[in-house]
């Protein structure tokens, strides 16, 4: 078990790595002047001043150079400094957007678990029956809507026509905090961001818990008169699952993805929100850094998933 | 099903698949309304005198009417026009970008199935690579190199799609580089480009037309959530994603939904109808995934 | 099992990172203020350099104090550090008095020292300061002795004491031992910053809030109001649905707004002339605007009366030089009514297709509403109609300083800006963006207008002593912008704010970059909290 974790590890390393290459070369092929995403706009700077600021950054120097520049500089936790927003660290930008993000995505994958697992069994149960047709509906909608246009539409609906939920943001800014304040806000978004992912949920469990429906041993429980609920419960389930495991892992990964979204609708101060604002000023130090964050995260979920998948394998617990 | 009678008794895969395809009613329900999506868009612009980019300032905010059947938007240009115009900038860039990423999968995918060893761990460790990310945090990370425009969002779209298809490809190839006419031939001496002529596009066929069918409607979504974020198609050209673009305004929103709904319900059910046909042209070539 | 322990874990530190970020706990119920200071053109969220401060000076006011500040008309400068103040008839000697029990947040007097700190700050490149070009006329800063300032002109400069309102005072002996070219985006701003007004700076959140507490020992009276919050919002709509549910209590608004407060007895709605004008700046920079024929044919393809008619509903005047106040807009002006056809011959005249043609032109702007964004599409089609693409990109206040001031400038960023610069009370404040000698470096002249006849008008502008002088000096700057057309000029329009009634004695006002103007932010009450 220890090797398996210690080469799954080091292969993430590995991975990260790579893509931290990717994403610098791709930036570096930007229009600009990388020396600008340097340099204060309001400070001033006469030419001689850029020159040696050039030299002793290293960007004189050719890419795979700069390269490991960059990654020194990025292995001793300096990321740079964001090129808007007083110049702050991009380390503590990220440091205090991940908070925000994680608990959105947590929550909404913990929803679309716990829903799309359920609506898989019911799906399965009953195939074919109303219910399940119904649900094979609404998971085609949930496969093919957008979760921007989602958001819009539960902001129109339950902010602006029913005002259950407010407009946007994590808390009331300035009160003091408290759990119903910070749930408030929280309801709305999760629950868009899990209804995406349920669909997909669903769908995986109803059809891997057909398929173990079918196999022997659930029919010989059933012939030996153990009653059909507790058959599915007990048997099924569980083995059901397993494949739906790894389909977690996959989630929390896409979760990255709904979630940008939804953070720059509801106006969630996470990643998502981060990452999009810095897009949009070109802040480069800041996607680098953003865009690494995000893919160790991605890489993580995976790593974790696979430990999971490990635990619960049934060779083990199946005996 | 009634169709599938009027069609000759093919003997052949592809006339079964053919057949499977033409009897299921979703995919069909899919194929129709895309047919007459795109019949309105191709002809609504010829009948009718209003242009997409045209504005009328002494009409703006109209809801629906006879006039303006979908109403106007903030400059008095016609919702219901620049729907039909955001289809067509939508669906020219998803074609556009799925071609090429069938492209792109498809030779990488290629090369790695039936190149040798080295060129399918290069391939694959791409791959790897190409596929930790979120695609939308690639494509951010490409549109703020590129900027803003219908060339850069193909672009982009383009280079993020392909990994998917290339270890399908690859997957379906090395089943296919254990059988002896593969072998044979290259015992013949037959090249890497007669191999994939031959062999690979043959044989994965299937596997390219879900695949670009599926990413037809993958591009339209992430089209229109990159210009929803700002970054993908910019205005005066519609696209769904910056028309939807508009309704981050409360004011728009919640006072004039017309303007955002109708490109919302436009987008999600173009996706919905080139999903069913993707999901019925991958039930027809693989009967065992049917109700799966 | 791990996986479950990893989820409660970073569920866990989630909401610690919650509750981290309010550690201020309600004890006996302290009034709070919570309002949205940095709303709208007037506002420049995140920032809290005053020395970067192009606009946003009602946030900056708050903790903050300049020696002179306008009048609560907005009309006449009156003191505020500065107890009076006295300028010699020639105009080239200005010496201020201080006040006495003025104390900066820590308890250090405040005194002439750190006026004249704060002098050679601002007039310090290095600093980043903005104010370098406005303050050049300042040869000597005398200080007598603690509460006398004495500073000697090298010629009048009519707009002085318009600037020294918008310059407020920093503390020597927290920034003497700061490198001024550090300065700038110094943590300093964001952790212990002092200064001498009615609130004390208490926390920043990026992009969220900046919180004060009163500031006991204010010398004018302790505040009645104990603790506020300035929100930031990253759009006005944003700011305009916290208004509605009474998180905030005041705020800029959009004028498509107004009528949703208008009929609702929670709010007030103010409304005032915004003092700005709103202009399209060619960047000179960019090499394409440099042909007369090009920029009038812009002006031309633009049809700004239907645009302020429709789009602004009316409140809003075409201004076809940089002001619209009646004493300064001569009557010969040329009026460049919509005539595309006049656009396009102007075009073909200059060789337009030569210049540039068909490519997109980048636009930028800060301008990030409803309003706006339809004002920039209606423009764009007009503008398409003669055979002039434009692309527009939105900024915010920091992006958008980020491309106009960028080391090497990159002029393709934006070939053109959708601004606004503040014409009045004093109309030499277009000065900084207009005068060949305020280009970067030096001033704010961003898009580099250098055009001779523009800036000696302005240069005669200054020197004036006397009103009439004045007046008569920018109408000839009003007639070389309608002629030279250094920016295609559109319009000035009217401006909204909206308070809760339980808000007392807060005298808001749309003011041009938010002030600074006389707030009286220690009387400011708010009821039934």
């Amino acid at each position: 078990m220890t090797l398996y974790l210690v080469r799954r590890f080091a292969a993430g390393i590995l991975l990260l790595l790579a893509l931290s290459m990717l994403v610098f070369f791709l930036l570096r092929l930007a229009p600009g002047d990388p020396i600008s995403s340097y340099i204060d706009p309001m400070a001033s700077m006469t030419e001689a001043d850029m020159e040696r600021l050039r030299q002793s950054l290293g960007l004189d120097q050719p890419l795979p150079f700069q390269y490991v520049y960059w990654l020194g500089e990025a292995l001793s936790g300096d990321l740079g400094r964001s090129l808007q927003r007083n110049g702050q660290p991009v380390l503590d930008l990220l440091s205090t957007s991940i908070g925000p993000s994680m608990l959105l995505m947590l929550t909404g994958s913990t929803l679309a678990i716990i829903f799309g697992v359920i609506i898989g069994i019911v799906g399965a149960v009953r195939r074919d029956g109303p219910v399940d047709l119904t649900l094979a509906a609404l998971s085609s909608l949930g496969v093919s809507s957008p979760a921007f246009l989602t958001s819009l539409v539960g902001l129109y609906v339950f902010s602006g026509v029913l005002q259950w939920a407010p407009a946007g943001g994590m808390q009331d800014p300035g009160m003091p905090f408290t759990v119903s304040g910070l749930l408030k806000h929280l309801a709305l978004p999760a629950l868009i961001l899990a209804f995406g992912q349920t669909a997909l949920i669903a769908r995986y469990m109803r059809s891997s818990l057909l398929e173990v429906l079918h196999q022997d041993y659930i029919r010989t429980a059933r012939a030996k008169g153990v009653p059909g609920r507790m058959v599915i419960l007990k048997h099924a389930v569980r083995n059901a699952l397993l494949p739906v495991v790894t389909l977690i892992g996959s989630t929390l990964g896409l979760a990255v993805g709904g979630a940008i979204f939804i953070e720059s609708v509801f106006n969630w101060p996470g990643m998502g929100l981060l990452m999009v604002t810095a897009v949009e000023a070109r802040d480069y130090p800041l996607i680098m850094g953003g865009t690494l964050m995000v893919g160790a995260w991605v890489i993580l979920a995976n790593i974790m998933t696979d430990v999971a998948y490990a635990f619960i394998d049934p060779r083990i617990k199946v005996g | 099903m009634t169709v599938a009678r009027f069609l000759p008794d093919m003997k052949s895969p592809t006339g079964r698949a053919l057949r499977r395809f033409v009897g299921n009613p979703s995919a069909m329900l899919g194929l129709a309304l895309m047919v007459a999506f795109l019949l309105v868009m191709f002809i609504y612009p010829a009948v009718s005198a209003i242009g997409p980019n045209s504005i009328d300032l002494l009409a703006i905010n109209k809801p629906p009417s006879l006039a303006h059947w979908l109403g106007t938007d903030g400059v008095g240009r016609d919702v219901f026009a620049r729907l039909l115009e955001g289809g067509r900038v939508s669906l020219l860039v998803a074609l556009t970008s799925s071609v090429a990423s069938l492209v792109i999968g498809f030779a990488v995918g290629a090369v790695a199935g039936l190149g040798g060893r080295f060129a399918d761990a290069g391939a694959m460790r791409a791959v790897d690579v190409a596929m930790t990310l979120p695609p939308v945090i690639l494509l951010l990370v490409l549109a703020s190199i590129t900027g803003p425009g219908i060339g850069p969002t193909i672009l982009v779209i383009s280079l993020l799609s392909w990994p998917v298809l290339s270890r399908l490809v690859r997957s379906r190839l090395l089943e296919l580089g254990q059988r002896d006419f593969v072998v044979a031939s290259r015992g013949m001496g037959a090249g890497l480009g007669s191999l994939i002529r031959r062999h690979a596009l043959p044989n994965t066929i299937d596997i390219l037309v879900v695949f670009v069918t599926l990413q037809v409607a993958n591009a339209i979504l992430l089209e229109a959530g990159l210009s929803f974020l700002g970054l993908g198609v910019p205005p005066p050209d519609a696209s769904w994603g910056n028309m939807l673009f508009a309704a981050r305004s409360t004011t728009v929103l919640t006072n004039y939904p017309w303007q955002w709904m109708f490109p919302g319900l436009a987008l999600v059910v173009v996706v919905l109808a080139i999903n069913f046909i993707g999901d019925g042209l991958r039930d027809a070539f693989d009967p065992r995934s049917e109700g799966g | 099992m791990r996986f479950k322990h990893f989820m409660t874990a970073a569920l866990m530190a989630g909401i610690a990172y919650g509750a981290g970020m309010a550690d201020a706990v309600a004890q006996d119920a302290p009034t709070r203020l919570v309002g949205g200071f940095d709303v709208g053109p007037g506002g420049f969220p995140n920032n809290v350099n005053p020395l970067l401060a192009t606009t946003g000076y009602m946030a900056l006011t708050l903790a903050y104090e300049p020696l002179v500040i306008y009048d609560e008309k907005i009309e006449k400068v009156i003191g505020r550090l500065a107890d009076s103040f006295e300028i010699a008839p020639d105009g080239l000697t200005y010496t201020f008095k201080l006040s006495p029990e003025a104390k900066w947040h820590d308890g250090e007097a405040f005194t002439s020292k750190d006026v004249a700190f704060t002098l050679d700050l601002a007039r310090n490149n290095a600093s980043g300061s903005v104010y370098v070009a406005r303050l050049a006329t300042i040869t000597d800063v005398a200080t007598p002795d603690d509460r006398t300032v004495v500073l000697t002109l090298s010629q009048p400069n009519s707009s002085l004491l318009d600037t020294l309102t918008k310059l407020m005072m920093l503390p020597e002996h927290k920034l003497a031992s700061i490198p001024a070219d550090t300065l700038a985006r110094n943590e300093y701003w964001i952790t212990e910053p002092v200064g001498t007004g009615a609130f004390r700076f208490k926390q920043y959140s990026p992009n969220q809030f900046i919180e004060y507490e009163a500031f006991a020992d204010y010398r004018r009276g302790k505040p009645k109001i104990d603790q506020l919050v300035n929100r930031y919002f990253k759009t006005p709509a944003a700011a305009v649905a916290a208004l509605k549910a009474g998180e905030i209590a005041v705020s800029y608004v959009e004028a498509d707004d107004v009528t949703n407060f208008q009929s609702d007895d929670a709010f007030r709605v103010i409304e005032g002339k915004s003092q700005v004008v709103n202009y399209l700046g060619f960047n000179f920079a960019a090499k394409i605007w440099d042909d007369q024929r090009v920029r009038a044919a812009v002006m031309y393809a633009l049809d700004r009366k239907t645009i302020v008619e429709q789009l602004y509903g009316g409140k809003a005047t075409v201004a076809n030089c940089g002001y619209t106040a009646e004493r300064l807009v001569p009557s010969d002006l040329e009026a460049y009514d919509y005539n595309p056809d006049k656009a396009r011959e102007l075009l073909k005249e200059a060789g337009w297709d030569q210049i540039n043609g068909a490519k997109p032109i980048s636009v930028l702007t800060y301008y990030n509403n409803d309003q706006s964004n339809n004002v920039v599409a209606a423009m764009q089609a007009m503008l398409a109609q003669v055979g002039i693409n434009i692309a527009p990109r939105v900024a915010d206040m920091a992006g958008y300083n980020a491309v106009i001031y960028a080391k090497p400038i990159d002029p393709s960023q934006f070939q053109l800006v959708y601004a606004g610069l503040t014409n009045g009370p004093n109309p030499g404040n277009l000065n900084i963006g207009l005068n060949g000698a305020q280009i970067p470096p030096n001033g704010s002249n961003y898009t580099r207008v250098d055009i001779p006849a523009v800036s000696e008008a302005f240069n005669a502008g200054l020197k004036q002593t006397t009103a009439e002088g004045m007046d008569k000096s920018y109408r000839d700057v009003c007639s070389a912008m309608n002629k030279e057309l250094p920016w295609a000029t559109l319009w000035e329009t009217k401006r909204y704010g909206v308070e809760s009634v339980k808000l007392k004695n807060m005298n808001w006002q749309p003011a041009p970059g938010g002030g600074p103007y006389e707030m009286h932010q220690e009387t400011w009450e708010l009821e039934g909290n």
